[in-house]
């Protein structure tokens, strides 16, 4: 059984008379310890999809299983119960809080769950924290950080509470090439320690870290196919 | 469960941090209505304290036959046209009622005392009959009060209030010495015990007590204050203001048609215009609360639409990250409760100290845990009601849109 299986996910906007089928269609698995790249030129639905995966949003029809429970039919808590535990996302906007500390901000998933002490709390953070090398910076607050290092509070605040998946888009959108190649390593890592890694970029470079890329247009999935590093794993 | 509410609490006190100016204007409303409701509770407590204690030295078995009623809104020229009250009618009314068991006249009026050099002026003298002791509050601390025989011959002896023998015996002790009432000498019989003030502001310390035909010969002339009390068993207190009224009727040779041309005066007439009056108290106290408050919650609502919509994103980010429904309406909720409370909380200090000062200087009015304890839980209350809307408004936006908003 898939990690991921998408069957038929329609998103159709309403826009006055006009309707906009940002997914038209799309049908996908992905399994465990997958790492796959998004690509699609603007407007294609990459972000839509990605939104649906990470439970943020709701199909307009389709199925959509997740370790085989359609989330397409799950209720408001039982999505928020799925974002919080099964998957870590990671916007191209780091959606930092802005007046909390890193330490804070990476603390929010494991207080949402609900069931982690306080301590235990803090010991994860700050343990996530230095795994993306900013063990020296839990106090700093987002305006107190540089770009690259936003983005791997944001990371580390994707991956603090194990999930299963880590969903980015377009995380490399807003740093420049260097520190995206970092945020790039630090992917790569993770996908190595067993984790499921779906990423949206426009830029082959990053794409080519993942063994699988799907490219979209106009909401239809239009290629699926392995990568270099793919096949060279494969072969 | 447990962690969020420490969480909320933790960003609501933050979140109220970072906008001081706004949440204690916010607050205001609040802290006004709970100064009001606390403060008049306190009031009306302490008020009751002194009314109950003021009620002591009327006696709930006492009928006081007098010209003037305590209370009532009788045309006062009706009233001050009346005959003044015939002290001598104590003797027949003991005769003539079933109920009365004791009949006491009195008199008063003020004069000015002297001993030596020392001088109390504006003292209440007082004269009374001898049965006096049994129809009031008062207790001789030291020395005796007067003989039915020192009445009757009309004896120059006196004894003096508490206050009254501080002033004019500073050191020692007055008993059998002779001091001077207008031109006229007295002879210090005894001393009364400490009594205290009626309503918190007419001391009954700063009376003398002299016998009623001793007053009589001294003091011609139709002014000052004449009253028959009539002690009669507590429980049968209406049936015998009945009956005295028909008897002073007949006394003074009233035909059926005639209305009463005398007062009949009870402490159920305190009772009934002091609860009259703390209604009003209580009433308007009341509405002020509820206004303020009202207004109060009303700004909490807007304020909380505002940092609703000013923190939409934060709400996406933190449904992104897992919270659900209620743990962000739970978040918007603690907001309110704190502000309210907070306010409430200063409130209270406000009134606390008001009413410490109002017992400093006019009347016991301590603040009890029980009113405390509603402040509290109302201004708590309100916040929890002012902030449900906008707590749901936040709690139900969808996490897309919430992180998409600009
Ligand atoms: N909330 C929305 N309302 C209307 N149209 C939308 C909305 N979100 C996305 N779209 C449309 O859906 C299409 C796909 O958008 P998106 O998934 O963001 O594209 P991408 O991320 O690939 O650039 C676009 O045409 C976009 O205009
Ligand atoms: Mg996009």
């Amino acid at each position: 059984m898939s990690l991921i299986q998408v069957k038929d996910l329609y998103k159709i906007y309403q826009m006055g008379n006009t309707e906009v089928r940002a997914l038209d269609g799309v049908s996908v698995s992905i399994e465990q310890n997958e790492y796959v790249s998004i690509m699609g030129p603007s407007g294609s639905g990459k972000s839509t999809l990605m939104n649906l995966l990470g439970c943020l949003d709701t199909p307009t029809s389709g199925e959509f299983f997740m370790d085989g429970t359609n989330v397409a039919t799950m209720g408001d808590d039982e999505l928020a119960h799925i974002r919080n535990k099964k998957i870590g996302f990671v916007f191209q906007t780091f959606n930092l809080l802005p007046k909390s500390t890193s330490l804070r901000n990476v603390e929010l998933p494991l207080i949402y769950n609900g069931e982690i002490k306080a301590h235990e709390r803090r010991d994860m953070a700050i343990r996530a924290l230095t795994r993306v090398n900013l063990g020296d910076r839990v106090s700093h607050k987002p305006n107190e950080l540089s770009g690259g290092q936003r983005q791997r509070v944001a990371v580390a605040r994707a991956l603090v509470n194990n999930p299963a998946i880590i969903l980015a888009d377009e995380p490399t959108g807003n740093l420049d090439s260097k520190t995206g190649e970092e945020i790039m390593t630090l992917f790569d890592e993770l996908h190595k320690q067993g984790n499921t890694i779906i990423l949206v970029t426009h830029e082959e470079h990053i794409a080519a870290h993942a063994s699988r890329v799907v490219r979209l247009l106009d909401g239809k999935i239009a290629v699926d196919e392995a990568t270099n590093r793919g096949k060279k794993v494969t072969q | 469960m447990k962690s969020f509410f420490w969480e909320n609490l933790r960003i609501a006190l933050s979140e109220l941090w970072s906008h001081k100016t706004r949440s204690i204007l916010t607050g205001t409303g609040i802290v006004i209505g709970i100064i009001a409701v606390s403060l008049m509770s306190t009031l009306i407590n302490g008020v009751d304290g002194l009314f109950e204690e003021s009620m002591k030295f009327l006696g709930r078995g006492n009928l006081y036959v007098e010209k003037w009623p305590w209370f009532g809104d009788e045309d006062w020229w009706t009233l001050r046209n009346r005959p003044r009250i015939e002290l001598d009618m104590a003797d027949e009314i003991k005769e003539r009622s079933q109920y009365a068991m004791v009949v006491a006249a009195e008199r008063g009026r003020s004069a000015n005392l002297s001993y030596n050099e020392l001088s109390a002026e504006n003292i209440y003298i007082h004269g009374v009959t001898s049965n006096y002791p049994e129809v009031s509050t008062v207790d001789v601390e030291y020395g005796r009060f007067f003989t039915e025989s020192e009445d009757r011959t009309g004896a120059q002896v006196v004894l003096l209030g508490s206050e009254v023998a501080k002033t004019l015996f500073p050191q020692g002790n007055p008993v059998d010495k002779m001091i001077f009432a207008g031109s006229k000498r007295f002879r210090v019989i005894g001393v009364l015990a400490e009594m205290g003030k009626f309503m918190g502001a007419f001391s009954n310390d700063t009376q003398v007590i002299i016998p009623l035909a001793t007053f009589n010969k001294i003091f011609h002339g139709p002014w000052g204050r004449r009253s028959i009390t009539v002690k009669v068993p507590e429980h049968l207190v209406e049936d015998a203001k009945e009956e005295l009224r028909g008897v002073v009727r007949v006394l003074r040779g009233l035909k059926p048609e005639e209305k009463d041309n005398f007062a009949i005066n009870q402490q159920n007439a305190f009772r009934q215009s002091y609860q009259g009056i703390k209604l009003a108290i209580g009433g308007t106290g009341m509405i002020i609360t509820a206004l303020s408050l009202l207004v109060g919650g009303i700004g909490i609502a807007n304020i909380m639409f505002v940092s609703v919509k000013e923190r939409t994103r934060e709400i996406g980010v933190r449904k992104a990250l897992g919270a659900t429904r209620s743990q962000i309406q739970g978040q918007f909720l603690i907001e309110a409760m704190v502000i309210t409370a907070s306010g409430g909380l200063v409130g209270l200090i406000i009134s606390t100290l008001i009413s410490m000062a109002i017992s400093e200087f006019l009347f016991p009015a301590n603040m009890s845990f029980g009113v405390a304890f509603m402040a509290i839980a109302l201004s708590a209350g309100v916040g929890l009601f002012a902030g449900l809307a906008p707590a749901r408004k936040g709690a139900k936006l969808d996490p897309i849109e919430a992180l998409r908003y600009e």
